[in-house]
């Protein structure tokens, strides 16, 4: 039977049943593929113009408080009604822009009789049925052609079918495709939330009226095995809108399991725990799934809904399930164990299942387990990788002096798309900052790692002060020794707050983007460069202003560029986005600025992972700074504590004389006995004072412990107890001793 | 390297040199803001009577000191090793005299250059360019080309160095200086007494060369 035929043929009903109680559409236009490719049947088709029938149905007998109803009664009540409804399931599959819900019918519901006699019942379903151009009860035998292909599926399908609007789906052949469709649905989940969801959406409304979800808490995943006790976790719900519910809220109860979707799950609980030798455990080791016809399966339910095999307990919150046919408690299996359950529901006024749909519920079940076992892992694998890439990105940026930053980094938009884009921020001698922004080419969890490594290559790289030029070129050769295709592009600047200055050596990224304290967004000029890993070629590096004000933006490229963008379409978008920000305040502050920045992705935009970098310079001025060069020699530490003298003195920082001529004069001490060339001193004055002294002896001084007979090698005890900070960086031309000291009273600027 | 042999002379000076022709106009975009250079050239044009005629030792590219002094009303003359940087310094200011010299040799290599007697003498950033030796050698000179009581400023970056050999803009050069103490007692010992002395920090708008103390001595000669 064609969906085209079954509507073409309700709406005929209509047309004669109904009157001219709605105006009659058009034939409907597209008729329905009976396995599309768009999975589930639709609701307003075959299989489920039953739901759609019993929908309205349920409108009449929810009136009727009794919830032990006779099968027949029910099925009786919805005559003419159901061809009504067939008329509307017509209609509404003649407009499109409907909703996938059953039609309501509740105006004309309302004023019904509210019980009919069961013969008249029964015949008359029998000729909406015809009406429907559904083969009549009793003679369909033809249809069971694929019988045998479903194992005897049709057996009984001709014989007292509850509910003449659901007989068309009850043959094999349109059980199989919806088993095909749904099993596909599933199927084609990729995450848990996918599958869970496919199940839901296939289940209801076509298949029962309500499901519940639940999976083990911790979920296996693979091989492992579950430790701790057997706990099951409610998932999922779904229902089918219920508006007798809303519209007359003492009949409500009739549905006890009406959980919502929003989390309400009226008295189903959140989490079970499982004894062992409960009977939801020997049902779950059952494996096939059940109806709540034995006591034992009754149970079970009641202690995976309401968390109490007991229904007439007090802990069983008065809870009522619909029992016997009209519930599956279908156990989950994955591959090796059960991991879950879920619990189909029909409510009282539409048909039962019937003993093929446990076949059905089993393929769904199984579908779902495996779906969920195999999402479990490779779910697994996305956050492995996810917390690789997080793992290897700095935990905090340094807060240099002179420069503020702010960073975000965005996976893709799809979870296991690791992206291996990376961003840094490392502090330099003379309160310079390298600032970092690379992506390895390629999306997995290998480019997380290489990640990883090439971050790491480049903050050793940094930490010996090479000139970005330098720093590319080594990272391109350490790329080519770590392996082959360790592919990245990188863009290396180093900020000097003091000189105001800002020099970039690229590596095949996308340029920067500077924008001014005027508001004006550049794009800088910057040589493109060779990606890491190409091998041999060298780069070039740019030195260009930095004023105070100005703001650095790296990023990578997934910020620019998208499937509907091209990367200087992007960059255009993002400079004009700067530059917009700028208007309303300017310099805008940094952190909103990056949101900001990021907001020029649309939602579906996200096609690469993107790591994001701003600098705002503040620099720092000349009068907080002083720097010499004093050739080693055995007046060195002397003229070295007179030096500090003279600039503390000139920043009122004297009552900090004493200590700092003091470890100076230790470090410089130390340096003369190996410097060849002149030491540097310097000194800087922010929030603390800071003393750099620079040699050309690469030897970095250790701390040790003096003997008392000892005459040196108290130095760096003296400053690692006096100092506030200390600390020794090897440079390519030497080292660095530093040291910082508290400022009274703090922040004196 | 020796010093005090013509022949290394030579060479420091021509490396020097070699490096100023090929810093030019860079020169100036590094250094930017001289604001302690320009109170002292101020410093200088205060002390003279309009029309007095200055020297310029190591004018370079002429701004802004010989700039300024012009600007002031005084007769400027200025000297420097690079031919390039002179030829900036003629373009920024045509008002002036320029010639390719040397300091040291002014009187007494160098005859053919006769420049005469001056009433001020500017040298900024220009004799820590000589090894230390050679420091009191060539104060010596200006103050031999100044008029008794005449009046020299001079500029240098405290530093405790002698003929140190350091990347300067993408080149090498070589420097000296002194602490401000020491620098205060060679210029005495030259036959000057310092009238007034300054230090600025400044900061250059480049990575190539770290920050520095300016040290400024307004001195004059003594009889």
């Amino acid at each position: 039977m064609s969906t085209e035929r079954t509507t073409q043929q309700a709406a005929a009903a209509s047309a004669t049943a109904a009157g001219a109680a709605r105006p009659v559409p058009a034939p409907p236009v597209a008729p329905v593929a009976p396995v599309a490719e768009a999975a589930v049947p639709d609701p307003r088709s075959g299989f489920a113009a039953g739901t759609a029938a019993a929908a309205s149905t349920k409108r009449k007998s929810g009136r009727d408080r009794n919830r032990g109803q006779d099968r027949s009664q029910e099925r009786g009540q919805g005559r003419d009604r159901d061809r009504k409804a067939a008329a509307r399931v017509a209609a509404a599959s003649a407009d499109s822009s409907l909703p996938s819900t059953p039609p309501t019918g509740r105006d004309r519901g309302r004023d019904r009789p509210t019980a009919h006699p069961l013969a008249e019942d029964e015949s008359s379903g029998a000729q909406a049925l015809k009406a429907l151009g559904a083969p009549v009860p009793g003679g369909v035998g033809g249809v069971g052609g694929v019988g045998a292909v479903v194992g005897g599926m049709g057996g009984r399908k001709g014989r007292g079918l509850p509910n003449p609007a659901a007989a068309p789906a009850l043959s094999e052949s349109e059980r199989l495709r919806y088993v095909g469709a749904a099993t596909r649905r599933i199927a084609r989940g990729i995450d848990l939330d996918e599958i869970l969801l496919g199940l839901c959406r296939s289940v209801v409304p076509a298949f029962a009226d309500a499901i519940l979800v639940y999976l083990r808490d911790p979920l296996p995943v693979g091989d492992e095995r579950p430790s701790g006790a057997f706990v099951l976790r409610l998932r999922r719900t779904d229902r089918a809108p219920d508006e007798s519910a809303s519209e007359h809220p003492e009949t409500g109860a009739l549905l006890p399991v009406v959980p919502s979707t929003e989390g309400a799950y009226g008295a189903a609980a959140d989490h079970i725990d499982v004894p062992m030798d409960g009977a939801l455990a020997e049902v779950l080791r059952g494996v096939r799934p059940l109806f709540s016809e034995a006591p034992q399966a009754t149970a079970a339910l009641y202690e995976l809904v309401g968390g109490c095999p007991d229904p007439t307990s007090p802990a069983a919150n008065g809870l009522i399930l619909p029992t016997g046919r009209r519930a599956i408690l279908a156990p989950l299996r994955g591959r090796r164990r059960v991991i879950g359950a879920a619990v189909l529901l029909r409510r009282p006024e539409r048909p039962a299942f019937e003993s093929e749909d446990l076949l059905v519920a089993a393929q769904l079940a199984t579908h779902t387990a495996l779906g969920v076992d195999k999402a479990a892992m490779y779910d697994r694998e996305a956050s492995t990788a996810d917390s690789l890439q997080r793992a290897m990105l700095p935990d905090s940026l340094p807060q240099p002096t002179g420069v503020r930053l702010a960073s975000r980094y965005l996976p893709a938009a799809e979870s296991a798309r690791v992206g291996g884009d990376w961003y840094d921020a490392i502090p330099l001698p003379g309160s310079r900052v390298a600032l970092v922004v690379g992506d390895v080419m390629g999306h997995s969890m290998t480019s997380a790692a290489i990640m990883g490594q090439l971050r790491t290559t480049v903050q050793t790289l940094a930490g010996l002060d090479l000139a970005p030029q330098e720093v590319l070129y080594h990272l391109d050769e350490q790329a080519q020794r770590l392996g082959q295709d360790r592919m990245a592009t990188c863009i290396y600047a180093v900020y000097d707050p003091i000189a105001h200055r800002v020099t970039i050596a690229n590596a095949g990224h996308p340029p920067p983007v500077l924008l001014h304290a005027n508001g004006l967004a550049e794009v800088l000029r910057v040589p493109p460069g060779a990606p890491i890993g190409v091998g041999g070629v060298p780069f070039e590096a740019v030195e260009l202003p930095a004023p105070a004000g100005a703001t650095l933006l790296l990023y990578t490229d997934g910020l620019v560029e998208s499937r509907t963008r091209d990367v200087w379409g992007g960059i255009e978008m993002l400079r004009e986005r700067l530059h917009a920000a700028s208007q309303i305040v300017s310099p805008p502050p940094l952190e909103p600025l990056c949101d900001e920045v990021l907001d020029i992705l649309g939602p579906g935009d996200r096609d690469d992972d993107i790591a994001l970098l701003a600098a705002r310079f503040d620099g720092i001025a000349p009068r907080d700074v002083a720097y010499w060069f004093l050739e080693p020699r055995a007046q060195t530490a002397g003229r070295a504590r007179r030096l500090v003298r003279q600039a503390l003195r000139r920043w009122d920082l004297e009552p900090l004389t004493e200590a700092t001529e003091l470890l100076v004069s230790e470090i410089v001490t130390n340096a003369v006995r190996y410097a060849e060339r002149p030491i540097t001193l310097r000194l800087l004055r922010t929030d603390v004072l800071r003393c750099e002294v620079g040699d050309d002896a690469p030897t970095l001084p250790r701390m040790r412990h003096a003997q008392p007979q000892d005459e040196g090698g108290r130095g760096l005890y003296l400053v690692s107890r006096m100092a506030q900070r200390w600390g020794a960086t090897r440079l390519s031309t030497g080292k660095v001793v530093w040291f910082e000291m508290g400022i009274p009273g703090g922040l004196h600027r | 390297m020796g010093v005090g042999v013509y022949g290394d002379i030579q060479l420091h000076r021509a490396g020097q040199a070699e490096a100023f022709d090929a810093i030019g106009g860079r020169y100036n975009e590094a250094f930017p803001d001289k604001e302690g250079q320009l109170v002292a050239g101020g410093w200088l044009a205060d002390s003279l009577p309009i029309g007095a005629r200055v020297l310029d030792v190591g004018c370079g590219t002429g701004v802004p000191t010989c700039r300024q002094l012009v600007d002031a009303g005084l007769d400027v003359t200025g000297i420097d090793l690079s031919a390039g940087m002179l030829a900036l310094a003629r373009e920024s200011v045509p008002e002036a005299e320029f010639h390719r010299a040397d300091i040291t040799a002014i009187g007494r290599l160098d005859r053919s250059l006769r420049l005469g007697r001056f009433d001020g003498v500017t040298a900024f950033f220009s004799l820590l360019m000589l090894p230390r030796a050679e420091i009191p050698h060539a104060l010596a000179i200006v103050r031999d080309l100044l008029v008794p009581d005449g009046w020299f400023t001079l500029g240098m970056v405290e530093a405790d160095l002698d003929d140190f050999e350091m990347p300067f803009l993408g080149n090498t050069v070589r420097v000296s200086g002194y602490l401000r103490d020491d620098l205060r007692q060679v210029v005495e010992d030259a036959g000057f007494s310092v009238v007034k002395e300054d230090s600025y920090p400044y900061s250059p708008a480049t990575f190539d060369a770290p920050p520095e103390e300016q040290l400024f001595l307004h001195c004059r000669r003594r009889h």
